[in-house]
């Protein structure tokens, strides 16, 4: 057991130990103290990267009894996890500046949202799986709350209900599974599904299991969610939302796709056809909204609807564009709500608020407009090339796939719509009498910023390295 | 000599400049702006006539940009690889040449931010320079999308309240064609590597013959379609009369000299070049497309009143013409293609000119509210003239030219009886062009002059500078068409 723990879940237990640092900190010192919660978060976060390194990776490491497992595809994932987490935290000051009290409370919270999602990546069994999703969803419960007002608790409270249902359905699909196979190792599962004449209790129970993986990810059924969560929500906690949850669950529906739930004819088709839905649905949601908030959540949306389509569609190759897309879209996702919180939460919203940002400070808004430039696919930015990158996918998997690309491209043009109508604004002629606000970054929300965009740039000129590295890990999962 | 002609400097200079431009450092003193950048544009000009000068049709210039030892998209087959051939010379020079035209005439019609204003107006340089040198599919249509992000300001930075309306329209027009054109590219992507095994965008390593018929005409139409928003063909035209009307003057400019002409050049690359087995398909089709949007917009333009709505219109009947030298799928149409490629955009530029001296003089474009101002314009009338004969085809100028040598070439395709029944049926009705061409000049130079604009000034040295290159240009091509059409023949 123990050298379970030292082979692959050092990461993890390094920030289970920040997490009762904060907790017991948050006991103890004065909330004069509140900003040292955010440097500990810091530092935890960053020893956990650290001790990726220590992890047992080849080829796959089987730990408390085939219960959590790690190879290259775990550890990449825990890695975009630990970085997003490590924004969010440096996103995290003017929040923890309006809650002094729960400074620490706070910071642990998002440790353990963090310790979640990267156990949901490496769960090799039903029952950690489940208990992974329940850590990440009641972390978020809390983190949705954290900013004062009452729209954050409606927010709260509505994520809480659709997840509920949503881990209800997963649930459901899970014993199902169970009462088919008798085991709730997908190792196992795996090996018997692959084996056997696969019968429609089988897809029944995949359909079932990745409608509640779904839920996080704001696909079809369970999207509804996402718009008053958004709106309520305090921008770092939307960059941790925005990204983390995503990340996890796509981690593990990927494997699913491959693995225990991939012999399933029905599950792709169903999926296809949820994830067009989707894209349908938040497009055209977004086009006559003129809340920023409300756009990004439509278009976070749309974007989890456009990689659960080539996720479907499993191959190696389209996990690896899957891979590389989430990468990009991470980065350009943090970098807007990094902007929004240099912005304020507490101002206006409303897209023709932003008017003429850009003349008065060029660096930051020029940062955020390429940020919002790759979100809507323009090139030279790494959005452009993952878009590209995933539609291939699409593309090489079969003529029949032809039409639903087509309608996706098509609903791209949509988005682009409602990505300029955020974007132009910031380009428009400030009025005289209304004074423009000034933007007062501090370094870490422009360390965040900044650093995410020259990503996105680099990741737009120079993408070989990093989809090399996505191939190898699709081709070793 | 060789040495110092660099492909990735003809087409990264403009773009490394718009971002010095943009960047804080710079000044924000507008004449300093301005005449920068028109250095830089007759630099570009220049440097881009040298490259012409040593230009031999035989061994295209090519260019490929590593990074770091790896090409762009790797594990696509994705290369950033710049090829100039003889079509892709004659347009980077017609470019570099119309966008010095705009950055002279920007002095007078651009009031404000002119930081923001010229260095969008470099990126869409280097955007376009970058589409006409492409020699790869994802390169060329990574520069087609960038394209719009300038085009799309530059647009909006028309003075009247639909600008930005105008604006949006071509965005969404040009992002759903080339959303269309996207799956095209993928598909034949896709095809061209389980078809030939060879994994490579490069247009030199596309074999289309091997790929399944069927899926070649898919292929081809979707292209074609992304294609179509730009020429345009006529039912997805309609973002272009707003774009052109509510555009600044040396936007106009360069959307109807250069922009439209990426269309026909896609269509030339892509398909013509690339894929020439299902375009012999589709060209009859597309013939008679091109026939439509000769007939129809010709007389559309007649009925216009606004008078860059006019040119606006005269620009999609021309470019028909250019589709259906391009449909002809012979030599002599394709030259004469290319050839009126270089016309029409020295035409337009000039009638766009025109109609924005007017605009700015009289602050009107309502053709019956102008009149009579050649009495107080004469070297405008006199420039508006040569213009206008010129653009209805008369003898000694470049149209002319162009325009038989296209119907001759449509009259020999041996594809199909449809195009030489469209070029018959093309020619005739080309005498609509002198008749709203002849509106334009009539209504608005002719006749009483109003009392309001009996103190209007003649044009200045800048849009006479203007007038005079593209007349002389006209006169030169129309009289020694041969420079350019064995340049363009060479192919």
């Amino acid at each position: 057991m123990l050298n379970d723990i030292f082979n692959i879940l050092l990461p993890q237990m390094a920030l289970g130990v920040f997490i009762l640092i904060q907790l017991v900190l948050s006991m103890i010192l004065s909330p004069r103290f509140y900003k040292f919660s955010r440097l500990i978060s810091i530092i935890g976060i960053s020893l956990s990267v650290v001790l990726l390194s220590t992890v047992q990776t080849e080829p796959q490491y089987f730990g408390f009894k085939n219960s959590i497992m790690s190879d290259s595809y775990t550890l990449l994932f825990d890695f975009i996890i630990l970085l997003c987490g490590f924004f969010t935290a440096l996103l995290s000051r003017s929040l923890i500046r309006s809650r002094k009290r729960n400074a620490y409370t706070f910071q642990a919270i998002l440790l353990s949202a963090v310790f979640g999602a990267m156990n949901i990546v490496s769960a090799n069994d039903f029952i950690t799986l489940f208990v992974s999703i329940e850590l990440l969803s009641f972390s978020t419960y809390f983190l949705i709350a954290a900013s004062k007002g009452y729209y954050s608790k409606e927010a709260s409270f509505k994520y809480l209900l659709t997840s509920a249902i949503a881990t209800g359905v997963f649930l459901f699909g899970v014993s199902y599974l169970y009462g088919i196979t008798g085991s709730l190792n997908l190792s196992e599962i795996y090996e018997i599904t692959a084996t056997q004449e696969t019968s429609l209790m089988y897809s029944i129970a995949s359909i079932l299991i990745a409608a509640g993986l779904l839920a996080k990810l704001a696909v079809f059924p369970f999207a509804n969610w996402i718009i008053d969560v958004y709106k309520g929500c305090e921008t770092s906690v939307l960059a941790f939302l925005s990204t983390i949850p995503k990340l996890a669950m796509f981690g593990i529906l990927c494997r699913l796709l491959v693995f225990p739930l991939g012999s399933s004819f029905e599950l792709t088709f169903v999926l296809v056809i949820l994830s067009l839905v989707t894209a349908l649905w938040a497009n055209t949601y977004a086009i006559r909204e003129n809340n920023v908030k409300v756009i990004f959540a439509c278009s976070a949306s749309a974007n989890s609807s456009y990689v659960l389509l080539a996720a479907s569609l499993v191959s190696v190759y389209n996990l690896s564009t899957v891979i590389f897309y989430l990468i990009c879209y991470v980065l350009m996702n943090i970098a807007v709500f990094a902007f929004l919180n240099i912005y304020g939460d507490k101002n206006s919203m409303d897209v023709n608020s932003f008017k003429g940002f850009f003349h008065k400070n060029h660096g930051l808004t020029g940062a955020y407009a390429f940020s919002i430039i790759g979100l809507a696919g323009i090139p030279i930015t790494s959005g452009f090339v993952a878009k590209i990158y995933l539609f291939t996918a699409i593309a090489n998997s079969g003529l029949i796939f032809v039409p639903f690309l087509l309608a996706l491209l098509i609903l791209t043009v949509v988005a682009l719509y409602y990505y300029l109508k955020v974007l132009l604004p910031l380009f428009g002629e400030y009025d005289k009498n209304t004074e423009v606000k000034l933007l007062n970054p501090v370094f870490s929300q422009k360390f965040v910023l900044y650093l995410t965009a020259i990503a996105t740039l680099v990741l737009g000129l120079y993408p070989e390295r990093v989809i090399e590295l996505c191939r190898f890990i699709a081709y070793n999962i | 000599m060789e040495m110092f002609l660099s492909i990735p400097f003809l087409i990264f200079m403009p773009l490394v400049i718009s971002l010095l431009i943009m960047s804080p450092l710079f000044t924000r003193n507008e004449i300093v702006i301005r005449r920068f950048v028109k250095g830089v544009c007759v630099f570009h000009f220049l440097y881009a006539i040298l490259m012409l000068a040593c230009f031999d049709p035989a061994n295209p210039y090519v260019s490929e940009i590593h990074f770091f030892g790896l090409d762009w998209i790797q594990s696509l087959g994705v290369k950033f690889v710049f090829k100039i051939d003889a079509i892709s010379m004659i347009l980077t020079v017609l470019t570099s040449f119309v966008f010095l035209l705009a950055s002279i005439a920007s002095k007078l019609n651009i009031r404000k931010n002119h930081k923001f204003y010229y260095s969008m107006l470099l990126l869409l340089m280097s955007a376009i320079l970058g589409i006409f040198t492409a020699g790869d599919m994802f390169l060329f249509f990574l520069f087609w999308e960038l394209e719009m992000v300038p085009a799309y300001f530059l647009i909006a930075f028309g003075d009247n309240e639909n600008a930005k309306a105008s604006a949006m329209k071509f965005v969404l027009f040009t992002f759903l064609g080339s959303m269309v054109m996207l799956l095209g590219i993928l598909l034949l992507h896709y095809y061209n590597y389980i078809s030939n095994g060879i994994l490579s965008a490069t247009f030199s390593d596309i074999i289309d013959s091997s790929i399944p018929v069927g899926i070649q005409n898919l292929i081809a139409v979707c292209l074609i379609i992304g294609f179509a928003v730009k020429l345009p063909i006529v039912p997805l035209h309609t973002w272009l009369p707003d774009a052109h009307t509510n555009a600044p003057t040396p936007v106009s400019m360069i959307l109807a000299g250069i922009l439209l002409k990426t269309g026909a050049y896609g269509i030339f690359r892509f398909n013509y070049q690339t894929m020439p087995d299902s375009f012999t398909t589709i060209a009859p089709v597309l013939a008679v497309f091109a026939l439509i949007n000769i007939i129809y917009t010709a007389f559309i333009a007649y009925a216009q009143t606004d008078i860059k709505r006019i040119v606006a219109y005269s620009s999609i009947s021309n470019m028909g013409l250019i589709l259906l030298g391009l449909c002809a799928f012979n030599k002599l149409a394709l030259t004469a293609s290319v050839f009126h490629m270089v016309a029409h955009a020295l035409v337009t530029c000039g009638l766009f000119m025109t109609a924005g001296i007017v605009y700015l003089r009289c602050k009107t474009r309502d053709i019956n509210s102008i009149g009579g101002i050649a009495s107080v314009m004469p070297r405008l009338f006199g420039f508006g003239v040569l213009i206008v004969l010129a653009s209805i085809g008369i003898p000694m100028f470049a149209p002319f030219v162009s325009e038989i040598l296209t119907m001759l070439g449509a009259l020999n395709s041996e594809l199909s009886e449809v195009i030489k029944f469209s070029a018959i049926f093309a020619l005739p009705l080309l005498i609509l062009s002198s008749a709203y061409m002849l509106k334009f000049l009539h209504c608005g130079f002719y006749g009483e002059i109003k009392p309001e604009f009996e103190k209007v000034n003649d044009i200045s040295i800048h849009e006479f500078l203007i007038l005079a290159a593209v007349s002389a240009g006209l006169i030169i091509f129309g009289i020694f068409p041969d420079a350019l059409l064995s340049l363009a023949g060479g192919m």
